[in-house]
């Protein structure tokens, strides 16, 4: 019966992460086509006005952009066992379309944004380390799994996904708090920019202990009854 | 059957989240290249106004020192109600009004009023006895809101009493004032005082936690522009990106608007009327004032359009800005 519950809750667990994902996507989708055609004084760049004259700046805005929706997309259907078991073949073509458009163009990209961020040091800072993290830690799954180290490219995958993510949640962060309290535009862009990716990091954090955890109790349960 | 089974699920999914996602994502209406529109100037500009020479006598004395600008509140001459947000009166009708005595020869007397965004020409007769001037004058009669002015300025004085009639039947028919003679010159240092700008056809809901007094709950009061809106002043200094960017719509509004009535923009829009015509220094004196700003004053309005755009389509959504 337990079993059955168990199994119960971790359905519907699934379906609504798989509901939150496609409607946020959605979102995502929506705000990415505001971009379409290029203008440069389309949506956010309106108030990107002292830097969208540099063409360096252009180019990483749009390539970041246009890029970001593939990165969240390939990475949906990534962490699904099923997935995994049935068709290998589409897990790594997306793992590659997921993990070469981070480290060449995404992440890149996004750092050069993060330099003229706005709200200062505080924020920019914020998103640089973002970048270079994201690059890094997808760099680190990669390598993983070139070697054929499966829970190390698990793990730095749930922290690169944890970054990608960030996308969605500090957006979400944004509309909360606006919701809850109408603070001044940039003070809640300041915490966000922090809050929107270390709060996911965190959350991989836990995850990946506790499935370290899962695993040595098994491992441990394996050696008592073979003793 | 597989295909069919996708179709089963994929489609109410695709209704979901059009109708959830737009709540979070207003659709944007039209280009949005266009810029936030200003309080408009009327099209049907009356005929061109001459500036009086602006005698600087502010007692009267002799017939000369009756031209100038006499300014004062417009008030209604009949009961109206008043515009509430909770106990405090937000606006009683009345407007600050700017009669301008442009020229008299003889006993014709020319000048023109400026209220409400409304600049309108008159023309009368004037006449002196013992103590006072007495004017009769009339507007043109072409526009809703013409009128007949009726008023005295006493000898030894500085103010200008009387009534005034519309011509039509509208909301208010009868007005009254007593104005006194003030001397416009534009001074971009001059500061808002301490009232709130409230727009009183917008309702907020604000989440309040307020420890002294032990309540935690929701504020539903009416929008009010918060003390951002008087500590910023856009006409004498560039303002900033950092600064322009941390602000709310409303206060950027308030600060936009704040330039056009250093210049003497008469409002149209009752809220920033109602709010502008508290300040004791503004002297409403045109319905345009586009070509008097200064080059610091164009750049800020440049900066500050910007972000209120930008608030007004981002700010409490899911997104960025």
């Amino acid at each position: 019966m337990q079993a059955v519950k168990n199994l119960y809750f971790k359905r519907t667990g699934q379906v609504a992460w798989y509901a939150a994902l496609l409607f946020f996507s959605y979102l995502m989708l929506l705000i990415t086509l505001q971009y379409i055609p290029a203008r440069r004084d389309a949506a956010f760049l309106l108030t990107k006005f002292d830097v969208v004259g540099m063409l360096h700046y252009r180019i990483a805005f749009f390539a970041h952009v246009y890029s970001a929706m593939f990165v969240l997309l390939a990475g949906i259907i990534q962490f699904s066992a099923a997935m995994r078991r049935r068709y290998p073949a589409q897990h790594r073509w997306a793992g590659r379309v997921y993990a070469y458009l981070i480290i060449f163009i995404t992440g890149p990209a996004g750092f050069i944004m993060g330099i003229y961020g706005n709200g200062g040091w505080i924020s920019q800072s914020a998103f640089c380390l973002l970048a270079v993290l994201w690059v890094i830690f997808t760099w680190k799954a990669v390598a993983a799994a070139i070697a054929g180290k499966m829970q190390a490219h698990k793990d730095w995958m749930y922290r690169s996904y944890a970054l990608t993510l960030s996308a969605i949640t500090l957006r979400f962060w944004k509309w909360l708090f606006v919701w809850l309290f109408q603070p001044r535009p940039m003070d809640v862009y300041h915490v966000v920019s922090w809050l929107g990716w270390v709060g996911n990091l965190l959350i991989a954090e836990v995850l990946i202990y506790y499935a370290l955890k899962k695993k040595r109790n098994k491992r441990v349960e394996r050696m008592l009854e073979a003793a | 059957m597989k295909s069919f089974r996708i179709l089963l699920y994929t489609v109410p999914a695709l209704i979901f989240l059009q109708s959830c996602g737009g709540n979070m994502i207003k659709k944007k209406t039209g280009d949005s290249t266009q810029s936030v529109t200003v309080d408009s100037t009327p099209k049907n500009q009356a005929a061109v106004i001459v500036v009086p020479k602006a005698n600087t006598n502010l007692t009267v004395n002799s017939e000369q020192d009756l031209i100038g600008y006499w300014v004062g509140l417009f008030k209604p001459d009949t009961t109206e109600n008043v515009i509430l947000t909770g106990e405090q009166v937000a606006w009683d009708f009345s407007n600050k009004i700017n009669i301008s005595i442009d020229s008299i020869s003889g006993d014709k007397i020319i000048g023109h009023s400026v209220v409400a965004g409304n600049v309108r020409p008159f023309k009368g007769t004037v006449s002196k006895d013992s103590g006072a001037w007495h004017v009769d004058a009339q507007e043109p009669g072409d526009d809703k809101y013409d009128g007949k002015f009726t008023f005295a300025i006493a000898t030894g004085d500085s103010t200008l009493a009387g009534i005034w009639t519309a011509n039509k039947k509208i909301r208010i028919p009868h007005r009254k004032y007593r104005l006194t003679k003030k001397i416009f010159k534009y001074d971009p240092a001059v500061k808002m005082d301490q009232s709130r700008y409230v727009d009183w056809t917008k309702k907020k809901t604000k989440h309040v936690i307020d420890k002294e007094a032990d309540y935690n709950g929701y504020d539903e009061s009416f929008f009010a522009a918060s003390w951002d809106a008087s500590k910023y002043n856009a006409s004498t200094r560039l303002l900033t990106k950092e600064e322009v960017s941390n602000l709310k719509k409303g206060d950027i509004f308030v600060i936009r608007n704040a330039i056009y009535a250093r210049h003497g923009y008469s409002f149209k829009n009752q809220q920033l009327r109602a709010y502008f015509d508290k300040q004791l220094w503004y002297i409403p004196i045109s319905a345009d004032v586009k070509n008097d700003f200064t080059e610091i004053e164009k750049k800020n309005i440049e900066l500050l359009l910007r972000f209120e755009k930008n608030a007004k389509e981002y700010y409490d959504e899911f997104g960025r800005g």
